[in-house]
């Protein structure tokens, strides 16, 4: 068992003893005395209308589709921040020698003190190749960010009555288009 | 001794070290959670002119919070008969599990972390992302309208923050090279650079890293559901969101993650852009150079600054609340979309592009006569310990063959 799996075991442990304990002490002095209102729902005081378990609204579907790509995007981001990040830094051409081989056999991976670190030339084209490789992998995040923004997924209030004509294709310029269908807020649920 | 019995036999030192470091970090958990919650009442009551904060509770008020746990402890445990019990009960474990877990990385002094990780802030950031489950949970499982639209709310305005707040804390490590958050810390520590005190190392005053400090702020913030981002409660619309069927005990283990988060993001805030432990004036590499005790007093310290570093951006937290009113869902969603992402990318992009120019321009990737921040490299500690671990294992491996 790894130091990292012992420790998420043990604050895992250690987190439920804090939410149990008190929650235990509070057994011995707290009351239980259920009443059928008590254990209603509570919906301002009045009996409760059909489940709660009811559909939501689409456009959060949308907010969590947008936010799977982009953090899986961005998980992928933080490998490559390092080793740009150190190859930007080995690419200072004053570096000192002993810095200069700390930082590479830290990028490498390599023993501490590897002996001949990286140029700065070659570091500098590592970078280039590095950031060459992210502006095509950050290119293609943006351009669907942007072809979701063209199509309104981020307009919050979206008219209900074209709303299926707006997904179809982006929503007309002129104002004029727009009057010929009432503009009102989604009624489904405001939330 | 036979390595099969070596490698069956258990080692109760990590096991004892690492209750040991449950133990202090839990310390560190719930100390800072009961004072922030006292503060916010302080605060609120010296911003709003409410009356009672600045009265009750003896000297300073410490009894109020100490009645209040009194008071939670007694209260009836009730849980509506349409909810999914096992789910409704789960939740607070869910959701304060997640928050101490973050506390793992957080290193409070050079060295003084429980897991000290190559991969720290990623781990840090996962383990603080994992909250919004419980919250989900907590809603829907309450079978409430209030509860769902609360949770449901949450969700969307958690993930939607959660983007540019990462994108924001990959900027500082663009710049520094490394996600050990020791190492961050011992990047941007330094000393006396011709009048330049080494405050101007820490990444705050960075061109870019300066904004992306005030952008991962606001997201922290929202990531927090703190106001004036704080929709998923909104008692004003939702009686109290999420939380309106929890009661009792139950329901303030939310407001202890709450408040645990909401320091455990000011920390992560600290080591990134304003230097951790490091104090700016040199102080705490002179204590550590002082000899016997030096290092110890040094570490001492840094925690104190660390921890007031991290106290005053929570106390930021708490002024924006009491002094912000709520925005309204459609208001919180733009601000992230339309705003905070599109400025969390550029500043993303400034920085992958400002090193790379100065160094092609001038072959150095800062601007100010500084040190480099690659002279400033951190111990390998954690490099060092994997290093010598897979070097102990091929060792052990030989032995084993033999």
């Amino acid at each position: 068992m790894s130091d990292l799996v012992l420790h998420i075991a043990l604050f895992v442990v250690a987190g439920t003893l804090i939410v149990m304990a008190p929650l235990l002490i509070g057994r011995l002095v707290r009351p239980s005395l259920p009443t059928p209102e008590k254990d209603a729902v509570y919906e301002c005081g009045e009996p409760t209308i059909g489940s709660s378990f009811i559909q939501f609204d689409l456009r959060f579907y949308t907010v969590a589709l947008l936010f799977i790509v982009f953090d899986v995007e961005v998980a992928f981001f933080f490998p490559w921040a390092t080793l740009y990040g150190g190859s930007m830094q080995l690419a200072d051409t004053q570096l000192s020698a002993e810095a200069r081989a700390e930082v590479s056999s830290k990028l490498l991976n390599a023993a501490p003190g590897y002996p001949e670190g990286i140029s700065a030339e070659s570091a500098l084209q590592l970078g280039q190749l590095a950031f060459f490789d992210i502006l095509v992998f950050f290119g293609v995040l943006l351009v669907g960010f942007a072809y979701v923004w063209k199509r309104g997924d981020l307009e919050w209030i979206r008219a209900a009555s074209n709303s299926s004509a707006a997904r179809a294709n982006p929503p007309p310029a002129s104002p004029r288009a727009n009057q010929s269908v009432a503009t009102k807020p989604d009624p489904e649920l405001v939330s | 001794m036979h390595p099969l019995l070596a490698a069956t036999e258990f080692e109760w030192a990590p096991l004892l070290l690492g209750v040991l470091h449950v133990a202090l970090v839990g310390a560190f958990f719930g100390l800072p959670a009961g004072i922030f919650i006292w503060a916010e009442r302080k605060v609120s009551a010296r911003i709003q002119d409410r009356l009672g904060p600045t009265r009750t509770g003896g000297r300073f008020g410490w009894l109020q919070s100490a009645a209040d746990g009194a008071k939670l402890i007694q209260k009836e445990d009730l849980a509506p008969k349409a909810a999914d019990q096992f789910l409704f009960k789960l939740a607070p474990y869910i959701v304060v599990v997640a928050s101490f877990s973050a506390f793992m990385f957080l290193p409070f002094a050079d060295g003084w972390a429980a897991v000290d990780s190559d991969v720290g802030l990623f781990m840090m950031l996962a383990m603080l992302s994992l909250e919004v489950i419980g919250v989900i949970l907590a809603g829907w499982s309450s079978a409430s309208k209030w509860a769902l639209f609360g949770a449901i709310r949450e969700a969307a305005q958690m993930v939607s923050y959660e983007i540019p707040m990462a994108i924001c804390s990959l900027v500082p490590i663009v710049l520094l090279g490394t996600l050990n958050l020791n190492e961050i810390v011992q990047i941007q520590a330094g000393d006396w650079q011709g009048g330049f005190p080494p405050m101007f190392n820490w990444m705050i005053f960075h061109p870019v890293a300066g904004p992306a400090f005030i952008c991962y702020f606001v997201c922290a913030t929202a990531s927090c559901k703190r106001a004036p981002f704080d929709l998923a409660e909104a008692e004003s619309e939702l009686v109290a969101g999420f939380l309106t069927e929890y009661s009792g005990m139950r329901w303030s283990f939310f407001f202890l993650a709450e408040y645990a988060s909401m320091y455990a993001v000011s920390g992560i805030a600290a080591i990134l852009f304003l230097g951790g432990w490091d104090d700016g004036l040199g102080i705490h590499s002179w204590l550590k150079n002082l000899g016997w005790g030096g290092a110890l007093a040094a570490n001492l310290f840094g925690a104190v600054v660390l921890m007031k570093k991290a106290s005053v951006l929570v106390f930021l937290q708490i002024w924006v609340r009491w002094t912000l009113p709520r925005l309204r869902i459609d208001q919180v969603m733009t601000t992230c979309l339309k705003y905070l992402i599109p400025i969390a990318c550029t500043l993303f992009l400034a920085a992958v592009v400002y090193p790379l120019i100065l160094v092609s321009a001038t072959g150095r990737p800062m601007i100010l006569p500084l040190e480099a921040t690659g002279e400033r490299v951190g111990h390998p500690s954690a490099n060092d310990r994997i290093w010598h671990g897979a070097e102990a294992e091929t060792a052990s491996l030989s032995e084993g063959d033999e």
